[in-house]
């Protein structure tokens, strides 16, 4: 019992951080911009469809590579042409257009791709576990993992020492003040969407490696994202890291001993916090409100 | 201290609102598929177009549109042109409830197909007794819909999970080991699926070592098969379907678990092995239908024709079951030289399908007494790729008859109650 407790635990960090790559591009949007961008599922897809389209041509790395600032290119002309004339207003709007255009990526993507899953190869050398006992933990998860921990590592690194991350962590904070200091808000918030685009098309890619890349693929992934990020406490990306890693246990915990619920414990999860502590475990107080 | 002329601040509130938004989200209906014509035989068509589901559903409609053509090449419905009306159950039954209603009361259709889902053809089926509309289930497995809630106006084309089981139970057992566990999908179908093989296991002297129930559109398997490897069993059975099969047999298989335990399930389906990479296009299988049988009639005819309207894919299973349940109306009716769902539902007990819609070689009918179509299974072993051809990834060992593999109406529990 012990070693599959352990299993799940170890298990249910690999899965958790997965959900912190998607958790850290939406908190990024939504932490300066306020816009709770319900399309970043879509734009998982957008990174994993991409993949899939230029391997045959440039491999596996090269997609690697080239899929994740393409999806940001399309994020960049997304927020530049619809999201930018909802900033000044109320975020409902932003929340329901980017709920309509999760729609339309989904069914556009179908369109293009048609509905029948894609498959996606991965090298084979990654395609292997590490040891007959160890056998969930394959060279694609651990993989995985590292380019989370090195996406993550860039982007502390990025918001702490250039002057762009210093930029968007002041816009946090009191992006009018940021705005009368005389910088480019909108621009600001362009890049930092591009940035959080950025990592939802590098977690299309991963996952298209490792799960079926389909059109729905983004929908089942995106609900976890947002809830580590209520869990960790909006407006706090340590908590948004946290939170990630934190529901990938309980779920994997879960799994082990009532194996229905493993995918309703994040929202109980939630539920508990939001109850108990309202900002979240990280989140400041005041910080949404 | 700001105006937050930039920054209109988000309550939780809004949060929380868009968070449940977000739920709505993945059981909304984004489109309505719809074809619309001036002629009065209408037939609904109700599937999941969108969710894990959205291929085979995709291919049913896409063979009943084969259909229709067909019919209407020929003359239609008692010489009246045929129309198809599509409408996206979201694989959600209240939904589909409500689009098999609309179809019904405000589009006035004739003959009700769908769905794939096994719980929503079950409610849509409640519906379509109420309204007294000859229903064809195309693609919903569980066995009550022609068991314990059969009705005298449902009839179904694919089959039962009880026949899946014995089709294939006996071949696992003698080939693969007694210890069986289950990874199943918890809704009607994975249930009553999950009941079927365990029955036949019993049967033969096997034992379960445990069964993962897992959520429909689960995305990581690993939890649920971290456990089973744990409980050490011969054979890994996965029951789930659609996209979570896809999932499913992608990560077992990155987890070099088909190396240590057989995996192998019941029903699989081309739209799945054809979405796997190679190295996951394992195992023992049943299909429903086969698009390469040399020498069987009007199967050469069929695939060519849903290769012009499928990309130059060939026809899977599911492409068949809409085909098969468009063109039974058309022939009953033509038949009975009635639209009359009572006339025509007393007509189709014991129906058999003439060649060139049966399309397999074993005697093809809808049964008296639960209204189930006895039609074959393809028993065979998934292959990593085809030979011949690229989309031949299914190596077909036996074909066995459905009244081999369904049980007697008897022990379906199914009492057809008709309408006085």
């Amino acid at each position: 019992m012990w070693q599959l407790l352990l299993f799940n635990v170890t298990n249910g960090l690999i899965i958790g951080a997965f959900y912190v790559l998607m958790a850290l591009g939406l908190s990024l949007i939504l932490n300066l911009s306020n816009v709770i961008n319900f399309a970043h599922g879509g734009f998982l897809v957008i990174g994993g469809y991409i993949a899939y389209t230029i391997t045959p041509y440039i491999g596996f790395w090269g997609a690697l590579l080239l899929a994740p600032p393409l999806t940001a290119i399309i994020g960049l002309a997304v927020e530049r042409v619809l999201i930018r004339p909802l900033y000044g207003r109320d975020p409902l709007y932003s929340l329901l257009l980017t709920f309509g255009l999760a729609f339309m990526i989904e069914d556009g993507t179908r369109f293009i791709f048609g509905p029948q899953g894609k498959p996606v190869t991965i090298p084979a050398f990654l395609a292997q576990p590490l040891s007959n006992e160890l056998f969930f933990i394959t060279g694609y998860r651990l993989f995985m993992v590292a380019v989370v921990v090195i996406a993550v590592a860039l982007l502390f690194l990025l918001l702490r020492y250039t002057r762009l991350g210093i930029r968007i962590r002041a816009g946090t904070l009191d992006l009018d003040t940021v705005a009368a200091l005389g910088i480019n808000v909108q621009m600001l918030r362009s890049l930092n969407f591009a940035v959080g685009i950025f990592l939802a098309g590098l977690s299309g890619v991963l996952a298209a490696g490792q799960l079926g890349l389909e059109p729905t693929m983004g929908t089942g992934l995106l609900m976890p994202s947002f809830i580590a990020i209520i869990v960790g406490g909006i407006g706090s990306l340590p908590g948004t890291l946290a939170g990630g890693l934190l529901i990938g246990v309980a779920s994997g915990l879960t799994a082990v001993f009532f194996p229905a619920a493993s995918e309703a414990v994040i929202y109980v999860m939630m539920a508990v916090v939001l109850l108990l502590r309202p900002r979240g475990l990280f989140g400041e107080e005041g910080m949404m409100s | 201290m700001t105006s937050h002329i930039f920054n209109p601040k988000l309550d939780r509130r809004t949060l929380i609102k868009g968070a449940a938004a977000l739920g709505a989200f993945q059981m909304a209906s984004p489109f309505i598929i719809q074809a619309r014509g001036e002629t009065p035989i209408r037939m609904g068509m109700v599937d999941p177009l969108t969710g894990v589901y959205a291929a085979p559903a995709g291919n049913e409609v896409m063979g009943a549109k084969l259909a229709v053509a067909q019919m209407n090449a020929k003359g239609g419905i008692l010489g009246r042109q045929v129309e198809l009306l599509v409408e996206d159950s979201a694989n959600d039954v209240g939904t589909g409830v409500q689009k098999a209603r609309k179809l019904i009361e405000r589009d006035q259709v004739n003959f009700m197909i769908g769905d794939v889902n096994s719980g929503i053809a079950a409610a849509i089926a409640q519906v379509t007794a109420e309204k007294k509309i000859l229903h064809i289930v195309s693609g919903g497995h569980t066995d009550s819909i022609t068991g314990k809630d059969c009705k005298w106006n449902v009839f179904r084309v694919c089959n039962t999970t009880r026949m899946e089981a014995n089709s294939v139970s006996g071949v696992l057992f003698t080939k693969y080991g007694k210890k069986w566990h289950f990874i199943t999908p918890d809704y009607a179908f994975g249930h009553t699926l999950y009941d079927a093989c365990t029955d036949d296991l019993k049967k033969l002297g096997g034992s379960v070592t445990g069964n993962e129930l897992t959520p429909l559109g689960t995305t990581d398997y690993s939890a649920y098969l971290i456990k089973a490897r744990a409980a050490n069993p011969d054979v890994l059975i996965l029951l789930v379907q659609g996209s979570d099969m896809i999932n499913c047999l992608k990560q077992v298989v990155q987890f070099g678990l088909h190396k240590q335990i057989h995996v192998a399930g019941t029903q699989q389906e081309l739209e799945s092995l054809a979405s796997l990479p190679p190295e996951a296009r394992i195992g023992v299988w049943m299909f429903e239908w086969y698009w390469k049988q040399p020498g069987i009639a009007g199967v050469e005819k069929f695939v060519a024709d849903i290769r012009k309207v499928n990309n130059g894919n060939v026809p899977t299973a599911r492409h068949w079951f809409g085909y098969t349940s468009a063109m039974t109306f058309a022939l009953i009716a033509n038949q009975e030289k009635t639209t009359d769902a009572v006339k025509l539902a007393a007509a189709l007990e014991n129906f058999e399908l003439p060649d060139d819609v049966k399309l397999q070689p074993n005697k093809v009918y809808y049964r008296k007494g639960d209204h189930q179509l006895m039609t074959s299974a393809f028993v065979g072993e998934a292959q990593s790729k085809g030979k011949d051809d690229a989309e031949d990834l299914f190596r077909v060992d036996e074909i066995v008859a459905g009244d081999k593999t369904a049980p007697a109406v008897s022990e379906t529990g199914c009492n057809v109650q008709w309408p006085s």
